[in-house]
């Protein structure tokens, strides 16, 4: 009991300040690596939720693929990192700022309201050994949830070739003269 | 990590050693590397520095040591120095989830071969793989160096276009064994091979082990070709290419961060030998020998249980590590022996030729099991 | 609130309350608090920031606390839907992320710059 309630605050905060670095730093490589370091965050917390197939997929297409295609982007692009992180005027950022509290404090305000409500469905229990979790999950996937897979399998060809079609450049090995 | 106190400090110590292992093992490759190279190429390799070379890496640690310590003026710093760690990380955190042997039962508790067992072994290894991307940039970056950039980012390319392949050639297994825990892939390879099909049993093939590789050659092949891409061997090591790009990514390290590079490499090197080893030859159980029988027969020489299962947790260490020394030696092999792949030759067989192929072997994988399950 | 309780557990007694089952530990609202934080600290950064690149980070920092409520709300209520609706947005999340790094390219590479001030008046 003691170790859980010890891990969720050293993830939290780990996680937190990830997150800070992200939208503070001014150089946009360690803004990419601290959002690595976030996703990996959030996946140590899936795993103290018992979602541990879900830990390894976030790892895998986040942190192992995503990151790393927002890191290489950047290196491409060799920035110079801005003098400033935040647009100038000092109204118009407060006002960004405050709009922005004003969202945290209603989000916050409305969990701790309505969280007492919530109750657990006693006759659905989640197994704690992982392979059961994947199998319930594929047999959701497959049977009440199989349109929307389909739909993400098109989705996934469409942004496929769409991705290749935006950034393709004339010239290269492959091109014909 | 355990309930009572020897528990946990007897899993400490597992930790431990499992990262020592890995550690050591580097010193015993690069040996094995530079005689088996001069084996290859008709030269001695080290024979100076010990009997038969052995202590020249030992020499060579100490010259590491003792370098001066710099990096270059135009280098970011915190990431320079950095990238060297992230390089160690993920093949310590991969190796530690495979297991190395049976379980040992000592009294009422069981210990596990390994650094910690996870009931999502393949999905966990996978992961920490793809995290090996991270010490590449990071190094490109951090060296301050166009050409360094430009080796840290095609080598990471090629890292992740081959990830998928090794990922997918996983697939297939994953669907035959029907778990992601690697003790469980294990125990479902020992004795002889009885194939199922459509409720007969076909034994006349029994004169061979239940291995994986019988049952996945295809996905054997794919896997095997994407661990050298993921680990930046030969053939695909045109990132790093000696002679070509100076040494690609890591052209500004010198001295012991070199050699964390290099242990980052060659621990790679040694978590595809045991993933090939866990999931196409059967882990550590011998070949047409179950774990009962050979339970069974060190139970004829010792009396007491504990000691029993702490024998046959020894002896199935020591089968697992032949396994991965063969292919540890079939990895020094090929580098010493094919010419490297062109970049755009890489990525062609990447994407257009592994991906398919792979593809191809889960769709025929489901097939034979939804055919081999009707009956 | 002692009303909803007792009206709840006398209408409903097998339904179990989460303000009863842990008293000091971690419940859900750590876990709907600490998303409501990195979704806010993601909706800054897309409001605050001028650099593209930064600001499709903080759009994957907002997808990425969602997928923690999410997930939380699926342990926390013992079923499993949450989950599957983390791969929807996993996969949307990514596909969206290469897209838009593609339209960031392109643009990059005619213009030679990703600070948006250069693309505030929409022409040519």
């Amino acid at each position: 009991m003691i170790t859980d309630v010890f891990l969720f605050w050293f993830l939290a905060i780990v996680t937190l300040a990830a997150g800070i670095t992200v939208v503070t730093v001014t150089n946009p490589i360690y803004s990419a690596l601290a959002l690595a370091m976030t996703m990996i965050g959030v996946s140590a917390l899936f795993v103290t939720l018992g979602a541990y197939f879900l830990a390894g997929v976030q790892i895998i297409v986040y942190a192992g693929a995503v990151t790393v295609l927002f890191v290489m982007v950047v290196m491409l692009f060799d920035l110079k990192y801005e003098v400033v992180a935040f647009s100038r005027g000092k109204v118009s950022g407060a006002l960004k700022l405050a709009s922005g509290a004003t969202l945290g404090g209603l989000l916050i305000g409305s969990i701790f309201l309505t969280v007492n409500g919530v109750t657990k469905a006693v006759s659905v229990g989640t197994s704690e050994k992982a392979g059961d979790t994947t199998k319930e999950l594929s047999r959701l996937l497959f049977t009440k949830y199989v349109f929307g897979f389909e739909a993400l399998g098109v989705l996934l060809l469409i942004i496929a070739v769409g991705a290749v079609a935006l950034a393709r450049s004339k010239g290269g090995t492959h091109a014909e003269h | 990590m355990g309930n009572s106190l020897t528990e946990i400090i007897i899993n400490s110590i597992k930790l431990i050693l499992v990262f020592l292992i890995m550690v050591q093992a580097v010193p015993v490759l690069v040996w094995l590397e530079r005689r088996g190279s001069a084996f290859i190429q008709n030269r001695f390799g080290p024979n100076r520095i010990g009997p038969l070379g052995l202590m020249q890496l030992l020499a060579d640690a100490v010259k590491f040591l003792f370098k001066e310590e710099f990096s270059p003026a135009k280098s970011v710093k915190f990431l320079y120095y950095a990238a060297p760690v992230v390089a160690l990380v993920p093949a310590t955190l991969a190796f530690a989830a495979i297991p190395l042997g049976a379980p040992v039962q000592w009294d009422q508790y069981v210990f596990h071969l390994q650094g910690y067992e996870i009931s999502v072994g393949i999905v966990f290894v996978l992961a920490v793989s793809s995290l090996a991307t991270y010490a590449i940039l990071l190094a490109g970056w951090g060296s301050g160096n166009k050409y360094a950039l430009l080796g840290a980012l095609r080598a990471s390319a090629q890292v992740i276009s081959y990830e998928l392949a090794l990922g997918l050639s996983i697939v297939g297994v994953i669907l035959l064994y029907g778990t992601f825990d690697f003790n469980e892939i294990i125990q479902a390879q020992q004795g002889p091979l009885i194939l199922h099909w459509m409720g007969h049993e076909i034994t006349f093939l029994s004169f061979l082990p239940n291995w994986g590789i019988f049952y996945q050659p295809l996905g054997m092949v794919i896997f095997f070709a994407s661990a050298f891409a993921e680990s930046n061997r030969l053939p695909f090591d045109l990132a790093e290419g000696e002679a070509e790009l100076v040494a690609g990514f890591h052209v500004e390290y010198g001295g012991f961060k070199m050699l964390l590079f290099f242990i980052g490499e060659y621990g790679h090197m040694l978590v595809s030998s045991a993933l090939i080893a866990t999931f196409f030859l059967g882990g550590y159980t011998i070949p047409w020998v179950s774990m009962a029988e050979l339970t069974q027969w060190v139970g004829t020489f010792i009396q007491t249980p504990n000691w029993i299962s702490l024998v046959t947790g020894l002896i199935t260490f020591a089968v697992m590590f032949a396994k991965i020394a063969v292919f540890l030696w079939i990895f020094i092999q090929v580098r010493w022996t094919l010419p490297r792949f062109r970049y755009d030759q890489l990525m062609d067989l990447g994407w257009k030729t592994m991906l398919p192929w792979a593809l191809f072997n889960t769709i025929l994988t489901a097939t034979v099991i939804y055919f081999a399950h009707l009956g | 609130m002692p009303n909803i309780d007792s009206a709840v557990s006398s209408a409903a007694p097998n339904m179990v309350l989460l303000t009863d089952t842990i008293p000091v530990g971690i419940g859900l609202t750590h876990y709907l608090v600490l998303s409501a934080i990195l979704f806010v600290l993601g909706m800054i950064g897309v409001l605050l920031r001028r650099n593209a690149i930064v600001m499709l980070m903080s759009i994957e920092l907002m997808l990425n606390a969602v997928n923690l409520s999410f997930v939380a709300f699926s342990h926390f209520l013992g079923l499993i839907d949450g989950q599957i609706m983390v791969f929807f947005v996993m996969t949307i999340a990514a596909a969206e992320a290469a897209v838009g790094l593609a339209i960031l390219v392109s643009i990059f590479k005619r213009y030679r710059e990703v600070n948006i001030r250069f693309f505030e008046h929409l022409r040519g």
